[in-house]
């Protein structure tokens, strides 16, 4: 077993800013550990532009980016263990299986950078028939983008989100025809500007407010999607089936690791210094919550570098009040407040649908905070930190939508 | 940029029998029931062949059911099925440790839920003592949760069933097959049985390929059991195929019980099980519903959040776990609830239908069974018995990934290693279809369905297609 002082899991935007900020500020024994045989994280697959905007002023694709960060953290001669699979947390020792074998490591502060995947077809208990032509955005980028290879000729998209229209870029790119984006909720998940270039520039119907009847076919082979709107139905023919969007948190090893689990993030609780339960695990990135762009996920690794930093130097023991919220919210974050630390924000969070209502935030019975909002799936509101809030560990502190 | 077909990542497997050769036995189907009946027979020296529609083993029936080797306590008194059961769990267990087959004996509760499936229990019990499964208990609420502290607070009492246990429902038949190869049996897929003539001394089998010549003929066809039948001449039996849905829980689950849950059951169906999987999940499932098809074998969205929110009823805190996986399979049920197994002895055919739900564990057993049915000898030939190399892909054996040299990991969720799809793709009972690697590796099975590996391994399966 091998101590160091640091241990960082996923070479992504998140891991591998933390990694550089860290090393900046003077600490050396630092691994980052990554289970793909390259740096770089999920932005290696998105062959599209738009990354590097905010963190280096240019306009960069997804793998440029990715080698970006990764030759920024070369520069900073941090150690990367690149093959590296976590399969045990236990206490503060990490297990890695390795091609050259399994690996442990005892690690004083350790920060969770594993990313976030989309929610496949399965779990959204629909109809029809099972084929592997039935796939994730996620799986169509490798396809293109790596393995420049397209897996079916026509298909229908299943989600508007953010990523669906890059799901449908990806498609273009391959030369597959789209057929139809779907989505069941009223209104589409992205920004409207989306919805009218694609029904209007690239003539692809944008259906919401549908209902997914089945997916249809014979032995494995794809022949169509059957929905119905307003009780008519329709038959959308074609070979393939893209789900795309509801990211969620690589986040099964911290469930069967940790005591304490949010199953509203599907993560661990984290504060305001992106610190756990378990006060020397701090989450950061898309771990957290599903999928932000990566120069946000970029800025948190900055940032928990600096909470690391400051834990390591001294320990205060931090005072947590865990955050409620009802089950009209996608995700919040943080969920903890550390009363000991600074607090900026009370916290940030996203709705489940798009929708307007009356966000409350509640102290043991009493309304603190109120305010209307027209909210939507896809972009996140800040609570501000409210001013004489004095909260006390046994308190009950809940965040409503009404 | 290229096309990729992902139903057509595997060459056709080639036959390897000439075409005047005459076998003692031609097996049609390689099914469970199948793979066990070639082993056998293979290994009693018969020339035997494997006669199998698909381009894998296990592409029927098989493919989905629930793992479970069963101790038949359940079973129909004095049935054939019974007797099979019983005979290939011990048939099993004596085989399990040299062919270094999994077996995890997690014990089975059958829990009543009200006071009218109480008053039940001790005729199930009963009725388990007669058919000569002894290790059973009746057990009361407070005993139930010491076992299983997460099961609902509704549990009133249940028998607990010492014998059941977990296999790898798929590793097994493919052990059958690799020691039916080894003793000198022949192999025929993609081979589709379209109709044949017994011309006195033998069957000639036409096939969408070759045609096959055997003496005798077992027909283990699973779901087309009757219509292969007709074959010869009568129509004895009708298959009425059963679907069963199913969802699957992410590992995060697995702990959540430690034996199969059972449910009393009624005249028409076992019910719903929940139990853990050979693979590290949950699963929740089979429904019974009877259909004409042989082939769809799609879910129903209600019917899985119906499954969902029964083991939300029995097993509180699953609700917050993720189902990552749903599927149905077909059992091949007959107009009959019995074994359909008989021999017609101027034909030289044997029947062995309607084999519904225990074909996993009584597989060895009826294999025996129709082995004596046919009462024939042949000549043992004398063959090297090399170990067997067989995919190690439970929760309870070594990984792969557990050992060093394995290139890298591709699929991340089950920690699937190159080494072992590559393994997979080569030899003679290489995987043939996407689900067989599946079946062979855990590839894609997890909780993310292949949004990081499924370009990996097909990427993987076509250069090994292109190398052989």
């Amino acid at each position: 077993m091998k101590n160091i002082e640091i241990a960082i899991i996923g070479a992504g935007p998140a891991g591998l800013s933390a990694a550089i900020e860290l090393s900046k500020l003077g600490h050396k024994d630092i691994i980052v550990f990554d289970r793909e045989d390259e740096a770089g994280g999920t932005p290696r697959h998105c062959g599209h532009l738009g990354f590097g905007m905010f963190e280096f002023k240019r306009v960069l694709s997804g793998p440029d980016y990715a080698k970006k960060i990764s030759d920024n953290a070369k520069k900073q001669n941090i150690e990367i263990e690149l093959k590296s699979t976590l399969v045990k947390i236990y206490k503060n020792i990490l297990t890695f299986s390795t091609p050259k074998g399994m690996q442990v490591y005892n690690a004083k502060k350790i920060i969770l950078a594993l990313g976030a995947r989309e929610v496949p077809r399965p779990s959204y208990l629909i109809s029809g028939i099972r084929s592997p032509n039935i796939i994730t955005t996620g799986a169509l980028q490798r396809f293109v983008y790596m393995q420049k290879a397209k897996p079916f000729k026509k298909a229908v998209i299943v989600g508007t989100e953010v990523v669906s229209f890059s799901a449908l870029m990806t498609a273009k790119h391959a030369g597959i025809k789209i057929e139809a984006m779907l989505d069941e909720s009223k209104t589409i998940n992205s920004y409207g500007i989306f919805k009218c270039l694609t029904n209007y520039i690239l003539r692809i119907p944008v259906k919401t407010g549908i209902k997914i009847i089945a997916i249809e076919g014979k032995d494995k082979n794809v022949e169509g999607v059957r929905i119905s709107k307003d009780g008519k139905e329709e038959f959308i023919k074609c070979d393939g089936v893209i789900f795309s969007g509801t990211f969620t948190p690589q986040s099964a090893i911290m469930q069967t690791s940790f005591d304490k689990f949010n199953h509203t993030n599907n993560s661990l609780h984290v504060t305001q210094n992106f610190q756990t339960y378990n006060e020397d695990f701090f989450v950061v990135g898309n771990a957290l919550r599903g999928a932000l762009a990566g120069y946000k996920c970029y800025f948190e690794g900055k940032s928990v570098a600096q909470h690391v930093h400051k834990a390591l130097a001294e320990y205060e023991k931090p005072n947590y009040i865990e955050i409620q919220v009802d089950e009209h919210i996608q995700w919040y974050s943080p969920s903890l407040i550390d009363m000991n630390s600074l607090k900026k924000s009370l916290t940030s969070l996203r709705l489940k649908h798009n929708s307007k209502g009356i966000l409350k935030v509640i102290h043991n019975d009493k309304i603190v905070f109120e305010k209307e909002i027209d909210g939507s799936s896809y972009k996140s509101i800040e609570i501000p930190w409210i001013n004489g809030l004095d909260l006390k560990s046994t308190d009950n502190l809940e965040i409503k939508f009404l | 940029m290229k096309n990729i077909d992902l139903n057509n990542l595997f060459s056709k497997k080639t036959s390897n029998f000439s075409d005047d050769e005459v076998f003692d036995i031609a097996v049609i189907g390689a099914g469970i029931v199948g793979c066990g009946i070639y082993k056998e027979f293979c290994e009693n020296g018969a020339k035997t062949i494997l006669v199998e529609k698909a381009n894998d083993i296990l592409e029927g029936a098989s493919k989905g059911n629930s793992a479970i080797l069963h101790t038949g306590f359940d079973a129909p008194i004095d049935s054939l099925e019974l007797e099979c059961v019983k005979r290939g769990y011990s048939e099993y267990i004596k085989i399990k440790d040299k062919l270094k087959l999994p077996f995890l004996n997690t014990k089975a509760l059958v829990v009543a839920w009200n006071d009218e499936q109480l008053e039940k229990l001790d005729g199930i019990l009963q009725k388990g003592l007669g058919n000569g499964v002894n290790e059973l208990e009746l057990i009361s609420d407070k005993e139930i949760f010491k076992n299983e502290p997460n099961l609902s607070k509704n549990a009133k009492g249940a028998i607990l069933v010492h014998g059941e246990s977990l296999i790898d429902p798929w590793s097994a038949p493919l052990a059958y097959v690799k020691l039916g190869i080894q003793a000198g049996g022949k192999l025929a897929f993609s081979h589709e049985v379209k109709d044949g003539h017994y011309n006195g001394e033998f069957w000639e089998i036409k096939t969408s390929q070759k045609t096959i010549k055997a003496k005798t003929i077992i027909n283990a066809a699973g779901l087309y059991g009757d219509q292969v039948d007709a074959i010869k001449g009568s129509k004895d039996f009708k298959i009425i195929p059963r679907k069963g849905q199913f969802i699957i829980y992410d590992e995060t689950a697995y702990n959540l019980i430690n034996s199969i849950i059972l449910p009393v059951p009624t005249k028409i169906t076992k019910g719903v099980v929940i139990t853990k999987t050979a693979f590290g999940n949950i699963l929740v499932g089979p429904t019974a519903e009877d259909q004409e098809s042989r082939d769809n074998s799609a879910t129903v969205s209600e019917t899985l959040k119906n499954l969902q929110k029964k083991a939300i009823e029995i097993l509180p805190s699953i609700k917050d776990h993720k189902i990552i996986a749903t599927f149905a399979g077909l059992r091949p049920a007959s107009d009959e609830t019995y074994y359909r197994v008989m021999i017609n002895d101027d034909k030289n055919w044997i029947t062995v239908g309607g084999i519904r739900s225990t074909g996993l564990t009584s597989s060895l057993g009826l294999a025996k069974h129709v082995f004596e049915l046919n009462d024939k000898k042949y000549e043992k030939i004398k063959y090297e018995n090399k170990p067997i190399n067989i995919p190690k892909i439970t929760e309870f054996q070594t990984r792969d990934y557990e050992t060093a040299g394995y290139e890298k990991i591709i699929c991340h969720c089950e920690h699937v290693t190159k080494r072992e799809i590559k393994t997979a793709c080569r030899g003679e009972l290489s995987a043939g279809t996407i689900g067989g690697l599946k079946r062979r590796t855990r590839a894609t099975m997890g909780r993310c369905q292949g949004f990081d590996c499924l370009s990996a391994v097909s990427e993987i399966c076509e250069s090994e297609k292109t190398k052989s």
